[in-house]
């Protein structure tokens, strides 16, 4: 987010206070609007399609409604005050160390399954095989609300809610103090396009989404989790990530390839532990013989 | 206790990795809020990066060695 409030305050700049704010200007604001808002509603948006997928659309779309909810409320209540008032860096840092603990765990999960450490017929296993037999008789099971869902979808759509708030409040008043009820309306339509176009393009693609395989979504849903989680607990730090927001596709491959890694390593160690307990089975039942030998 | 213990497993339900990822923030805490530690600053997101992968390498260690 630090790069759009760097474009707005460059708008503000080139713009001077006294000059008269005319309309190529507003429609400038809602542009750069348009485009930071887009970063965050992708961010948002993501979490929800993957926790749609994954778990259940009840649970990510019941988040997400409660994350408008709560981001109405708090809009409503402060208005344009919300930029003095919402702790926006200790707020990411919280929803960052939350997000790197659930993403953690769900890796462990899925690379455990990977390198054949992990049972595939655990306890989660038994329940999908048990969906995909009602779904094969043809029957439907109502999905039922999933907390840790719910959780994800709406923490998500919260922050990144509280974003793009940032950013419409910050890029509407760059403008002149006289014309920042234009500019903010002006940045809000840009906001707003944004957001439906990112909508659009997430009902498109999720439909090809729900054909990759529950295991290898689940991994790729940790990794996401995790990737996201250290962006945002970093910038609550304060932390300025190289490349913005480009930077957190580097994070998601620097996981993915840590995640190979240490599948491979996985694999290594149980081949080789299984290489010395047969090693040592032999030579149990060797000296068995022996003893029983006359 | 219980409730404690169900939110603990709602969360993460993995002791390294909680006791992990909280001694990293606190470790990016004291890099940012201490003057001292000032020079340190513009490392938050290695430091970060490469934490995440210890923990995770750590609690993948022992779930190995339990399977073992």
């Amino acid at each position: 987010m630090q790069w759009a409030i760097a474009s707005a305050a460059f708008l503000a700049s080139a713009g001077s206070a006294t000059a008269p704010v005319t309309l190529p200007d507003l429609w400038a604001i809602a542009l750069a609007a348009f485009l930071a808002s887009a970063v965050e509603f992708v961010e948002a948006f993501t979490i929800v399609l993957v926790v749609g997928v994954t778990i259940n659309w009840r649970s990510s779309l019941v988040g997400a409604l409660a994350a408008v909810a709560t981001l109405a409320l708090i809009v409503g209540t402060l208005g344009v005050a919300i930029v003095q008032w919402v702790p926006i860096d200790a707020l990411r840092l919280f929803v960052g160390v939350i997000l790197v603990l659930f993403g953690l765990k769900w890796m462990k999960k899925a690379i455990l399954r990977y390198s054949g450490l992990k049972a595939i017929h655990d306890e989660e296993a038994i329940f999908e095989e048990k969906m995909a037999e009602i779904r094969a008789r043809g029957e439907t099971v109502a999905p039922r609300i999933h907390p840790f869902g719910v959780a994800l979808s709406y923490k998500a759509v919260l922050l990144e809610g509280l974003e793009v708030a940032f950013i419409v409040i910050t890029f509407g008043s760059s403008i002149s103090k006289e014309a920042s009820a234009s500019g903010i309306a002006f940045a809000a339509i840009g906001a707003a396009v944004a957001g439906i176009l990112v909508i659009l393009a997430g009902v498109l693609i999720k439909a090809p989404l729900t054909k990759v395989p529950e295991n290898t979504l689940k991994f790729v849903v940790g990794v996401m989790l995790t990737s996201f989680g250290t962006f945002w607990a970093a910038e609550g730090f304060g932390y300025d990530w190289p490349f913005a927001d480009a930077f957190i596709p580097i994070l998601i491959v620097i996981y993915l390839l840590a995640s190979y890694l240490l599948v491979t390593w996985l694999k290594q160690r149980k081949r080789s532990w299984m290489a010395t307990a047969s090693t040592q089975r032999a030579a149990i039942t060797a000296q068995e013989e022996e003893e029983v030998r006359p | 206790m219980k409730v404690l213990k169900a939110i603990y497993n709602f969360i993460v339900g993995d002791m390294i990795i909680l006791i992990g990822v909280l001694i990293v923030v606190a470790a990016l805490a004291v890099i940012n809020f201490v003057s001292v530690f000032a020079p340190l600053r513009g490392i938050t997101g290695v430091v970060l990066i490469l934490a995440v992968l210890c923990v995770l390498t750590a609690t993948l260690y022992r779930e190995a060695r339990g399977n073992r």
